[in-house]
């Protein structure tokens, strides 16, 4: 058995890590640190994110992402260390697979002019997080990058994506279609007289959604029924890669209770599907003591000597203000205390836990980046183990 | 002063959207339970969740038929397997033909994935709920999700050119134009939640132009006080050395909670100017809460909130002072 897993030994050894987690718990964020820890550790690696804050595309230097991959301009990184960035694009990844995996033109020009791909392609629920998926097992497949990360869509009942393509592949499950195209191959269309069950449902389904839909989607399962195999083929890989030792699954988190709770979900869900879990990051948490602290007898003398120039009475107003913050943020520490304890309980027995105080401003920049690294990967840590 | 708070609550129809961690649920409750508190028969719903998070609140899951948990408020949970089988036994009027539809496992597969039949019968049980309640209030799932939810109904109705999954698109369409159906906004003041929060808002507008959404409730915000001559002194107070000791590190820690609290302001500032720049809801800020009562005392200061934002008088639905 080897020693429990730090954070970083994690960006250093393995292959693929993919951050779970709720919305708004700094996902993005904390997967470009990562990124970028690896990266200056000499590690050529790729950060794959969904839908990073223009706020993030400008800490990276990157006038925008785009499905392209792009470099991420680094300064001082040893020598081989690489970091690039990408943002998936969902329809751009569904009509490259189409394109890929069709036969020939005349297939692939059928299915990405047909009308229910279209809406399919935009609209299903679960798509955004299969071509996630379908990206990953591309670009892993190149073998061009040391280490993936894989920023997951925030969804809250989650790994879906790791089941099967989500919505979209119970779509195109090998029995639906042929069942619904049988009719077809034996020659039967609309209008003639379709016998046995089978007939009465479909002639139901004509009913209850019209037949020029029914039309439409036979026409698409027709034209698609080509790809699947290869569709089906592909997520086996990718569920492959996902149980891969060489693969790590790092929950994010932040201390309140909506993301405490998937939190805990992620942790059942990677746990039940025996998924390599590695650990647990906590964002943005409110540090503070709970001593009732003095503004005037701390800070009094100072304030008089600095603002002796502003209006008379800002060094009162501004005592009471500091009293009063300091009184809140004592607050919303404390109320996160139950959460902190909550997730340290998650990460009992072997994965890491690393709590990562609210930096003082937003990431706007690479400074802003190289300062949550700096909290994630304190120096002092070094190679030994983060877990409790 | 929100203008629009008396018109919630004389709606028919309220969906509560946002991110996770917005407290959408709360924003939900809250406005449900001041709906309640002004006479009005309110039905709080989830949809289709596997995990109903109004559960541990009321003490007793929401079921599809929404139980009563209090004067004038009940919660339900739209689940899509019944509202499926209740909207085909209504378009297959054959109950033997409904069976033969439902037991086909196929058939459930291809009703559950193809675009638009989720969200057609999930509005189809809301419309039937507007009719029993006086009003219904939606907790939504994640925004991402929403704007799917609604522009399904256009996107559909490319794909329907009749039948009846094409009827109750129309019918979800005009339920949706309502003057009596509102849209409210869950928010926080962080540059990627607001920015989420106006790409929905901008969306949903272009998808579906009469749809009303005249509110955001920017949660856990601060609203600017902080003057100009007290930002000089903190910043530069900041700048000094704390000094040796507990002192010096009592004085640090007094300086970053005033620094944080200044930064939760600008955020909080920037926020609103945002959202008032690129939308053209009605904004209320609610203040940012530490350890307290736990949800139920959450709720009930948001409702509290409501109230007070609104001038809304107890048993005068859509009445101001």
């Amino acid at each position: 058995m080897s020693a429990p897993l730090c954070l970083d030994r994690l960006v250093r050894e393995r292959r693929i890590i993919v951050c779970v987690g709720s919305g708004g718990v700094g996902k993005t964020t904390s997967a470009a640190a990562l990124g970028l820890r690896a990266a200056r550790l000499g590690r050529r690696v790729l950060v794959l994110t969904i839908d990073p804050a223009r706020r993030l595309a400008n800490a990276l230097g990157l006038p925008s992402f785009g499905n392209e991959i792009r470099q991420v301009p680094l300064p001082d990184l040893p020598e081989g260390g690489g970091l690039w960035a990408c943002m998936l694009d969902t329809r751009a990844t569904f009509d490259d697979l189409i394109r890929r995996m069709s036969p020939d033109e005349a297939a692939r020009e059928a299915v990405l002019a047909n009308r229910v791909y279209r809406v399919i392609a935009d609209n299903f629920a679960g798509s955004q997080e299969y071509m996630a998926t379908e990206r990953l097992y591309d670009v892993h497949a190149s073998g061009a990058y040391d280490l993936i990360v894989l920023d997951t869509p925030p969804v809250k009942n989650a790994l879906d994506f790791l089941d099967s393509p989500g919505r979209l592949a119970r779509f195109m499950d090998r029995q639906i279609v042929r069942w619904f195209l049988a009719p077809y191959d034996e020659g039967r269309v609309f209008g003639r007289v379709l016998v046995g069950t089978s007939g009465v449902v479909f002639r139901l389904l004509g009913v209850v959604f019209g037949r020029e839909f029914l039309e439409d989607l036979t026409s698409f399962f027709q034209d698609f029924r080509h790809l699947m195999d290869g569709f089906h083929e592909r997520h086996e890989a990718v569920l492959a890669l996902f149980a891969d030792p060489g693969t790590a699954f790092v929950v994010v988190a932040a201390p309140n209770e909506p993301s405490v709770d998937v939190a805990g979900f992620f942790r059942e869900e990677i746990i039940a599907r025996r998924l390599p879990l590695a650990g647990f990051i906590v964002n943005q948490v409110h540090e503070c003591g709970t001593e009732v602290l003095d503004a005037q007898a701390l800070l009094g003398a100072r304030a008089q000597a600095a603002g002796g120039d502003l209006p008379a009475h800002t060094v009162l107003s501004l005592s009471a203000r500091l009293e009063s913050a300091h009184r809140r943020l004592a607050s919303v520490a404390q109320a996160e205390g139950p959460f902190l304890a909550r997730l340290a309980a998650m990460a009992q027995g072997g994965p890491f836990l690393r709590v990562v105080p609210l930096l003082d401003v937003p990431i706007r920049d690479l400074d802003g980046l190289l300062e949550l690294c700096a909290r994630l990967f304190p120096p002092a840590d070094g190679d030994a183990p983060i877990a409790p | 002063m929100i203008t629009c708070l008396p018109r919630l609550m004389a709606a028919h129809l309220l969906f509560v959207t946002g991110k996770g961690g917005t407290g959408k649920t709360t924003i939900a409750m809250a406005l449900a339970r001041a709906a309640a508190a002004q006479g009005r028969r309110v039905a709080l719903v989830e949809v289709d969740n596997q995990r109903p998070s109004l559960t541990e609140h009321f003490g007793q899951a929401p079921a599809y038929h929404p139980v009563n948990v209090g004067p004038n408020l009940w919660i339900g949970n739209v689940t899509w397997d019944e509202a499926l089988e209740e909207w085909l036994g209504r378009v297959v009027p054959v109950p033997r033909m409904t069976k033969l539809i439902l037991g086909n496992r196929m058939v459930r597969l291809f009703l559950e994935v193809t675009p638009g039949s989720r969200e057609v019968v999930t509005f189809a049980r809301l419309q039937q709920l507007t009719e029993a309640y006086d009003l219904v209030v939606v907790d939504m799932p994640a925004s991402g999700h929403a704007v799917s939810f609604f522009r399904v109904f256009t996107r559909a109705s490319s794909l329907f050119s009749a039948g009846p999954v094409r009827h109750s698109l129309d019918d979800a369409l005009r339920l949706l134009a309502a003057p009596t159906t509102h849209l409210v906004f869950a928010s926080l003041p962080e540059e990627m939640v607001v920015n989420e929060t106006i790409e929905t808002w901008q969306r949903l507008r272009e998808g579906i132009p009469s749809l009303s959404m005249p509110l955001v409730v920017l949660n856990q915000g601060l609203i600017p006080t902080l003057s100009p001559g007290e930002s000089v002194l903190l910043e530069r107070l900041a700048r000094l050395e704390p000094g040796p000791g507990a002192d010096g590190r009592r004085r640090a820690e007094l300086l970053r909670a005033g620094r944080w609290e200044a930064q939760r302001e600008q955020a909080t500032g920037e926020a609103m100017e945002r959202l008032g720049q690129f939308t053209t809801m009605e904004l209320l800020v609610a203040p940012l809460m530490g350890a307290g009562g736990g949800a139920a005392d959450r709720i009930r200061r948001m409702e509290a909130l409501l109230v007070r934002s609104g001038a809304l008088l107890p048993g005068r639905p859509g009445a101001a002072a």
